[in-house]
């Protein structure tokens, strides 16, 4: 008897805790009316983004970017969004982990980023659960866009237009017969190398796939593998610091295969002259509008910027646009704000392109570029 | 790839990675034969080696208008490197492993995995996560790489015969050094019997310092070589190399120096030969594999021998 008093006791006490611990927990989450006129007060938008890391020259380059763009806006239309940075070093963890931080945050409508298709694919189902509208200036994927994160969407193509342009460059402009197609293990780049593979292959050339994995160090050995009847070395890489390497190893044993870059080694990393690569967006000077936007981003964050930067300006400009139309009525929700992201229709952009999205966030009339690196580090358009 | 020279090349490959891991392994091997403690700390004193041999070589104009001729640079880098992992190891020592010795084996070991975590962290924090590189292709004009052996197909570069040359001299004097000095006889007096040798009138707690010292700075002086052939230096990189050299170390025979010089260049090798004549996809399941099998068949390493107690 005694015991079952006891034990009856001590099973109120929990649960009159617990139901406390949910009353406070619930009188202190806003509701979501008062979560929409924060987000329109405190005007955040998320920059998830490699900051630090093998890759922080991206992650810098695309959140100066987006942050010059959010300012330009700021001035030209009287509102005040501003940036709150997360940095995922690339890394899919780190940037579920940043990206739980950012969901959470009800007053935080949008996200730029992430950076990397894995990581997009690693907050894909967060984002997708917590509705949060995010546009990626370079994820690249193709898997990103099937429906399983309908929340997602991003300005440039993606890798069945970067797969086709770049195995067609090769075999039009390389006269390639022989490919050797090394993957970094990441769903960027396997996808990226399945595909080039596949229209390599249907159009006679012979291909030699290898794999390896990004943390490696030493590409020595796998060097040694390429043959002298190779033509082209194709790295879809994420890394451009390790395609670097790679480059300066195959100088080192004396091949003399042409190099050939996906997306990821369009860097100030990787300057192999001779190599090519290919892009999502092409150099932006001379293009009509861009001469006062790279005027006011050169004083304001310097000269060194390659093609990563612009496509996050435009990213930038879209959630602005989705946001100030969103918070009209002095609040917005992220099921608006996705509306709103989807029904944009930016003309003429920095970019060169029209940015209108399809039903799935996939950009509308989206193209890759190739360069071919020149001595004084200059990349040239020859595709 | 069935051809001498893809043979031969791809033994280069694997003979200087091979020499960092085996520079590496050595530090292992010798704590553990004086101390019976796995110091996890080491791959952390061989990254701090990497970013002191970067810090020299910034200091020094860096690697595109150097101050000084590479014939000069090199040594210097070297030394410093060497010099301030020695030190580490040292301080190391005093503070995170002395105060233990006497505590239930598992604190040492703690104490080792949570100075490897202090280390890896400090690092970014002073470092930051960004990738530093020595960026020798650019030193003298890439001499480095571009002088060497090249017989046809075959290409070995000046920057992997200082490598491979300079680990055989560095184990060379280790192997002098234990076998024929007086505080060598020491080091394996006490590695046999620290209780007796102690007894005998040996101060173990110097020998515990020297050891310490020397297996550091070999980690220092693999930590260089690293940056000046694969470039790359980062508050990460001592996790991995740390890993295999520890796997070096217990697959030549935890506590042995030979041991340790020959698991290092097993290690390298297989990681080349697998990657050459297989996949590199494979090759950590191949050398985590030769563990495996090396454990089965001589649980006590390759050149590793039993301890015997006298009951």
């Amino acid at each position: 008897m005694k015991k079952a008093l006891a034990l009856g006791t001590i099973v109120a006490a929990v649960a009159a805790t617990a139901a406390s611990a949910m009353t406070r927990a619930s009188s202190s989450q806003p509701t979501a009316s008062a979560a929409g006129f924060a987000a329109c007060t405190s005007g955040q938008i998320g920059f998830l983004g490699p900051l630090t890391g093998a890759v922080a020259f991206l992650g810098k380059e695309q959140g100066n970017w987006a942050k010059y763009a959010v300012d330009s806006f700021n001035k030209a239309n009287g509102t005040h969004f501003r940036i709150k940075n997360g940095d995922t070093q690339l890394n899919p963890k780190l940037a579920l982990t940043v990206g739980t931080k950012f969901a959470a945050d009800k007053s935080l409508l949008a996200t730029i980023g992430p950076a990397g298709s894995q990581e997009v694919i690693a907050v894909g189902k967060l984002f997708k659960r917590r509705g949060m509208p995010a546009i990626s200036s370079s994820a690249t994927n193709v898997v990103l866009v099937d429906g399983r994160y309908p929340t997602f969407s991003r300005v440039v193509g993606n890798d069945s237009v970067q797969g086709f342009t770049d195995a067609m460059f090769m075999i039009q402009k390389l006269k390639a017969k022989k490919v050797v197609i090394i993957d970094d293990q990441e769903a960027y780049s396997t996808g990226l190398a399945t595909r080039a593979s596949a229209v390599l292959r249907s159009h006679g050339v012979n291909v030699q796939r290898e794999s390896v994995n990004q943390k490696v160090t030493d590409f020595s050995s796998l060097v040694t593998k390429i043959g002298s009847d190779v033509n082209v070395v194709f790295l879809p890489w994420q890394v451009a610091a390790n395609g670097q390497l790679f480059a300066q190893q195959m100088k080192e044993q004396g091949k003399n295969a042409k190099i050939f870059g996906s997306d990821g080694l369009d860097s100030g990393d990787f300057t192999i002259t001779g190599a090519y690569v290919s892009s999502f967006a092409r150099d932006i000077h001379g293009l009509p509008g861009t001469k006062s936007v790279i005027a006011g981003y050169n004083k304001k964050y310097g000269t060194k910027w390659s093609t990563f930067g612009p496509p996050a300006y435009v990213a930038a400009q879209v959630i602005a646009t989705a946001y100030k139309a969103a918070c009209s009525d002095g609040k917005a929700s992220r099921a608006e704000l996705l509306k709103n992201i989807r029904a944009v229709n930016i003309p003429s952009s920095i970019l060169g392109l029209p940015i209108k999205f399809d039903k799935h966030g996939e950009l509308k009339g989206a193209k890759f570029y190739v360069s071919v690196i020149q001595s004084n580090g200059k990349h040239k358009l020859v595709g | 790839m069935w051809t001498w020279d893809f043979f031969v090349q791809e033994l280069v490959n694997g003979l200087t990675l091979g020499s960092v891991y085996a520079l590496i392994a050595l530090g292992y091997s010798m704590v553990y034969g004086i101390l019976k403690l796995l110091n996890f700390a080491h791959g952390e004193v061989y990254m701090i080696g990497a970013f002191v041999g970067y810090g020299v070589l910034t200091v020094c104009g860096g690697a595109v208008s150097p101050m000084f001729p590479i014939y000069l640079l090199l040594p210097f880098m070297f030394l410093a490197a060497m010099i301030g992992a020695g030190v580490l190891g040292v301080v190391i020592e005093r503070f995170a492993y002395r105060p233990l010795r006497a505590a239930p084996r598992i604190a040492p070991l703690i104490s080792a995995l949570g100075v490897s975590f202090f280390l890896q962290n400090s690092a970014l924090l002073l470092f930051s996560a960004d990738f530093r590189s020595y960026n020798t292709f650019e030193l003298s004009g890439g001499e480095l790489f571009v002088k060497g052996i090249h017989w046809g197909a075959l290409n070995i570069s000046l920057i992997r015969i200082i490598v491979i040359v300079t680990t055989v001299g560095l184990m060379a004097l280790l192997t002098i050094f234990v076998n024929w000095t007086r505080l060598g006889k020491a080091m394996r007096a006490t590695a046999y019997d620290r209780e007796a040798a102690a007894m005998m009138g040996i101060d173990v707690d110097r020998v515990i310092v020297v050891a310490f010292f020397i297996g550091s700075a070999l980690a220092g002086a693999a930590g260089v070589m690293v940056g000046l052939v694969f470039q790359r230096v980062y508050h990460f990189m001592g996790f991995t190399a740390g890993l295999k050299g520890f796997t070096a170390a217990v697959i030549g025979g935890i506590g042995s120096i030979p041991g340790a010089m020959l698991g290092g260049l097993v290690i390298g090798l297989a990681e080349a030969f697998a990657t050459g004549y297989l996949s590199s996809t494979f090759y950590d399941l191949i050398v985590f594999g030769l563990l495996i099998a090396v454990l089965i068949v001589r649980p006590t390493g390759l050149l590793g021998k039993a301890d015997i107690k006298k009951v």
